[in-house]
């Protein structure tokens, strides 16, 4: 009997080791030219004409002349252009390519091409909001009426820099017949493949999208790569050879998406127990020059307002603002990393102006199983957080250095944060947007073929779905292949995002193996298609952001230990220790690695990645000035998987991506309350901030 | 069309340079990245460069007990530095935290010497240690002490036909010694603030005392002024002037605004610094 | 032209390229060696890390010139021998590789070292990869791979 904990070679691992793996700034072709892109110098303005010098031979501008069809990419809305015609809203915005065979050509033409702009005031403030969402559960103005106190506080988090050490790139070339196929480095095959269809105006066999190895994503390249590949498309249309094009760090630090930053104010009406009646939220993201997929992460950080806790009326309201800045978007944990920093303090600075003690305060508030959820929806399925709670506290001595580090003169802290992460797309965005679909296919030699678009970007898709078939089939890994994502031979599985990949498309791969299992015909060819059906008990309403939301929610629980140099305020990581509630562990050494790999990025979201912008133009821009952390920066992990396993998911499994990302700024900035004894309203807390705490009072 | 050359020793440098002006590199860790180009192209080198790293004649590492010094041949790697026993115990600590183990490997002092960043954390030490900079030419050597070296933010007082050769580091009877780096995180960083103090004391007088700040100033701020005032008192005496010394270690600095920090952390933390120090005294 | 000459893989070869050329492009581009990656071209990430006699380094600030007369051993290099099969195995066994973009480069830094020091404590693993960033893992399967390999490989190095 297999189990599904027991960790797995992974199928990868010899080539990623030997550098064999291939991603796409490995990749060469014959007769390959290379591109590179002019960008904007100004933050807003008309473009009133763009001189170019005379191309040498073989050298080529690509700009919003050559597109073929439609000069948008396609994302939720179309105000995101493939190359801009006369406009342009932020520094860095790409106006048009220079392609051509020789790099220093290619820059010396760069060099000689003259934009005349007619510039104007740009806006960085959050003023232009082009997106409004706000939803309400119980009755919070009745509540206010009650004997309440009324507390209320803003929290604000900066942007953060996906920072994966494969910078973004793309390659496109023609296949005999004039075929579009594209190659690099992405989580969504079919989001580009559909962005280029879109722009081409081609149809659906005429457009190929492959995924090499990715090396590293997490988010960052869930809809940026759409842009460059609808670009590099609209190029190989015209020019009619292989092209290839790299962003370096810098380039790709200045002009991809990132996380959005984030101003929420939270205001909490409690009553006389000490029991929060209500709390009335207001989130303010800033989406940059255009929306992308503003709006969803918009959603995803109003549904997050309560974390794990119940709140019986609410009032949320938010809105995307346009500002003359990089776009920003998908990085894991989509909006609700934001909300989460944001109410995770705040109850724990409720409890201090009550006079409370805090872990108290907020268990008295800790979810249960057949609450209703932020939007009325319903948590149907058991949670284990008050046993992941303590087994945390007792894994890290929570409560005896909670005390002994709140004394005067001790610049020691320890922080505990309880989160959870609603797993895949809000409401019925996976059967109204993505209705994605799995095929199977077993050949004559009964070697059984995934043809699925999951990207493996580290996460080890590659190996865990490929295992999950094996164990339903009851056959050994080596008998099943799944080969890199090929649009051309893989139906639409959804992109590999939103924490999805192991329950929605491995639920779905368990099922087509369930079914080539009971139907199964030895040495004979079989195909199997299998489509997601919702399950019966998702009600959503999109329109008033009512029901539920998510079909299942995975939970955690992070505590992390600082110390504080009282000289220089830097911050320390002392430890860190987390348990997870993931429904099953598919491979449990790799969702380990998952764990370990989302706190540090959290962790580091609370405390160190700091990147800001001086009208308009990104001041950390490379490496050496946005600091992540190094090996040296991170203490030693425990991680605890407790097993809670969701019905409707492959073996159990629930979502892991995302959850282990979301709880690590607020446990950090947690402990550097406890610390440094005030209260942090913002992130990152860097030693500068921390500095303005203490001497501020 | 830039020439590349190779030498084969000392005194083919030293002609290269005398013909004309050109780079001198060594690992190339600072100038290889000021100077690079696009992936895949040659960096943007306007003058020609001239390769020394490989030169075994000024790889070396050795003590020179006439002058009581020790002395680094510009090709000595820091890492090899970090290493040595005799190189003294703050310089190695402040090499410890430069950078990462790959760059240690190529890096050079007389590298950072020539950079003079005004973040350079080994010529806080070097500054420290009133240590030397032999520069040679086909017309001979000049011996320059590091504080006249250093003119400016990445300025140096080295004419168009002179290399550094060598850096002589007096090795001072001090066992007492305190090195601060504030950098972004705990390995390859650059420093927002960097601090090294060094004394000695005597029948219960502190006849040696050298303080000296980083990254808050064009150029490594240390104050003999401050440092002879300080000389021959007891540690308590010290101790109790802390406020004055507080007053003129603030004039000493003028930290600044950038990518990194700002000016107000910078200088809080450099007084916490020089505070810490002179209260942990004993 | 110069021609500059060194010792690859152990092969020795000659290249008359321009000597500033950066050993990554090199290596890349003239030799077609891709195990070795650019993840930022400023000597702050590792990922382009190779052995310069034994040592590591960044080759993306490693000049061409630089490679006259020394022993330079890519991840291809290293992938033939004995060690190579040690470190690969406990990167396995403890999750020390997720995306694999850093990998190559750790495991690099990691021989650097283990032949400077074949027993290192934690903090002294951390302190010799210190110079390769990776965002996937939090480094602490990889400090445990390196650990695994010092353990099994006793002897090799």
């Amino acid at each position: 009997m297999f189990d599904p904990k027991k960790s797995t070679p992974k199928v990868d691992h010899e080539e990623k080791c030997s550098g064999e793996a291939k991603y796409v700034s490995d990749i060469v072709f014959d007769n390959m030219l290379f591109a590179k892109t002019v960008r904007s110098s100004i933050a807003k303005g008309k473009i009133v004409n763009i001189s170019v010098p005379k191309l040498p031979n073989g050298y080529h501008v690509v700009d919003h002349q050559d597109v073929v069809k439609e000069n948008y990419v396609k994302m939720v809305f179309t105000d995101w252009p493939v190359f801009p015609v006369n406009r342009v809203n932020y520094i860095g915005e790409p106006i048009m390519l220079v392609v051509g065979p020789d790099k220093l050509v290619i820059d010396k033409i760069i060099s000689q091409v003259v934009i005349n702009y007619e510039e104007e005031e740009p806006v960085f403030d959050l003023v232009n909001s082009v997106a409004h969402k706000s939803f309400k559960k119980g009755n919070f103005a009745e509540a206010s009426r009650r004997n309440v106190r009324t507390i209320k506080e803003t929290f604000d988090t900066g942007y953060q820099e996906q920072a994966y050490i494969e910078p973004q790139g793309m390659l496109a070339y023609l296949e005999e017949g004039g075929k579009v196929t594209l190659m690099g480095s992405m989580q969504c095959p079919y989001y580009i493949k559909n962005a280029v269809i879109n722009t081409l105006g081609y149809p659906e066999d005429k457009v190929r999208v492959i995924q090499p190895a990715v090396g590293g994503a997490f988010g960052g390249k869930e809809e940026f790569p759409s842009t460059i590949a609808c670009q590099l498309a609209t190029a190989v249309v015209k020019i009619k050879q292989p092209i290839k094009m790299i962003f370096e760090r810098e380039e790709d630090m200045l002009v991809t998406t990132k996380r959005h930053p984030s101003s929420i104010t939270l205001e909490a009406k409690i009553d006389q127990n000490n029991k929060v009646l209500g709390i009335k939220a207001d989130v303010g993201l800033d989406a940059g020059a255009y929306i992308g997929l503003s709006a969803v992460v918009l959603s995803r950080a109003m549904l997050a307002v309560t974390d794990a806790y119940t709140i019986d009326n609410l009032e949320v309201s938010g809105n995307v603002y346009i500002t003359n800045t990089v776009p920003t978007g998908a990085f894991r944990g989509f909006g609700s990393p934001q909300m989460i920093f944001a109410i995770e303090m705040f109850m724990t600075h409720l409890a201090k102006d009550l006079g409370v003690d805090p872990f108290t305060f907020r268990l008295n508030h800790l979810v249960k199983q057949g609450d209703l959820t932020s939007t009325s929806g319903l948590f149907r399925d058991p949670i284990i957080m008050d046993k992941m709670i303590a087994k945390a506290t007792e894994m890290s001595d929570y409560h005896r250095k909670t005390k002994e580090y709140a004394k005067p003169g001790v610049f020691k802290g320890i922080g505990m944060s309880w989160f959870l992460h609603g797993c895949g797309f809000t409401g019925d965005g996976e059967s109204t947007h993505i209705k994605s679909r799995v095929r199977l296919v077993k050949d004559e030699k009964d070697i059984v073929h995934l043809y699925i678009v999951a990207v493996d970007m580290g996460q080890g898709a590659k190996t865990s779905l490929k295992r999950v078939v094996a164990m339903v089939l009851d056959i050994p890994n080596e008998q099943v292949v799944f080969d890199y994502p090929d649009t051309d031979l893989a139906p639409d599985s959804g992109p590999t995002v939103a924490s999805r990949t192991m329950m929605i498309v491995g639920g779905l791969l368990a099922r087509a193996a369930q079914k080539l299992k009971d139907n199964w015909k030895k040495g004979e060819y079989q195909e199997i298609i299998e489509q997601y059906k919702q399950p019966d008990y998702i009600q959503w309403d999109e329109r008033k952001l009512q029901g539920d939301a998510y079909p299942s929610y995975s939970w955690g629980v992070n505590v992390v230990e600082v110390e504080i140099s009282p000289v220089t305020y830097e911050v320390q990581l002392k430890g860190i220790w987390s348990v997870y509630d993931i429904g099953k562990a598919i491979d449990e050494r790799m969702v380990i690695g998952q764990a370990d790999g989302g706190i540090t990025q959290g962790i580091a979201y609370g405390y160190l990645e700091n990147m800001r912008h001086e009208k308009g133009k990104l001041k950390q821009k490379n490496l050496t000035d946005y600091i992540i952390p190094t090996s040296m920066d991170m203490p030693p992990m425990e991680t605890i998987i407790m097993d809670n396993p969701f019905l409707y998911g492959p073996y159990g499994a629930k979502g892991v991506g995302e959850l282990t990302f979301v709880g690590g700024a607020p446990a950090v900035a947690l402990a550097i309350e406890n610390a440094i004894k005030r209260k942090v309203n913002r992130i990152p807390a860097t030693p500068e901030y921390i500095m303005e705490l203490i001497n501020n009072e | 069309m830039v020439k590349h050359i190779i030498p084969n020793n000392l005194q083919e440098v030293l002609e290269v340079l005398n013909a004309g002006p050109c780079h001198i590199m060594a690992g190339g860790t600072d100038l290889m990245i000021q100077k690079r180009n696009t992936a895949g192209t040659p960096p943007k080198f306007t003058k020609d460069v001239c390769y020394i790293a490989n030169l075994e004649e000024l790889n070396y590492i050795k003590k020179d007990d006439k002058r009581n010094s020790i002395v680094i041949g510009a090709c000595s790697k820091l890492e090899d530095m970090s290493h040595h026993p005799d190189v003294p115990d703050l310089l190695k600590e402040v090499i410890r935290e430069i950078g990462s183990p790959g760059i240690r490997h190529s890096a050079t002092l007389a590298g950072n010497i020539a950079n003079a960043s005004p973040a350079g954390d080994s010529l806080v030490a070097l500054y420290l240690y009133d240590a030397e900079v032999v520069v040679s030419s086909v017309d001979g050597e000049r011996i320059i002490p590091i504080e006249k070296f250093i003119t400016g933010v990445r300025k140096i007082d080295l004419r168009v036909n002179e290399l550094i050769k060598e850096i002589i580091i007096p090795l001072l009877p001090i066992t007492k010694y305190k090195w601060v780096k504030v950098g972004g995180r705990r390995a390859d960083s650059i420093s927002k603030v960097s601090f090294a103090g060094i004394y000695l004391v005597n029948f219960g007088l502190v006849s040696d005392i050298r303080l000296a700040f980083g990254s808050v100033a064009a150029m490594v701020a240390r104050s003999h002024e401050l440092e002879n005032s300080l000389k021959n008192h007891t540690i308590e005496q010290i101790i109790d002037d802390l406020p004055r010394i507080l007053e003129e270690s603030n004039k000493l600095i003028s930290p600044i605004d950038d990518q990194r920090s700002n000016k107000v952390y910078r200088r809080k933390v450099a007084t916490n610094i020089i505070e810490s120090f002179i209260k942990g005294m004993k | 032209m110069n021609k500059i000459r060194f010792n690859l893989n152990g092969e020795d070869v000659t290249v008359a390229l321009d000597p500033s050329l950066r050993l990554l492009d090199v290596l890349r581009d003239y030799f077609q060696l891709t195990g070795t990656k650019e993840g930022c071209g400023e000597g702050e990430c590792g990922a382009c890390s190779v052995l310069v006699n034994g040592r590591v380094v960044n080759s993306c600030c490693f000049p061409l010139a630089n490679a006259k007369g020394k022993k330079i051993l890519t991840i291809e290099g290293l992938a033939k021998t004995k060690r190579y099969q040690v470190l690969k195995d406990a990167f396995h066994t403890e999750g020390g590789s997720q995306c694999g973009i850093c990998t190559p480069g750790m495991i690099m830094a990691a021989e650097s070292l283990l032949s400077i020091n074949p027993h290192p404590s934690d903090e002294e693993i951390r302190i010799g990869l210190s110079g390769n960033l990776c965002r996937c893992t939090g480094y602490n399967m990889i400090i445990k791979a390196v650990q695994k390999a010092a353990e099994l490989g006793a002897g090799l190095w």
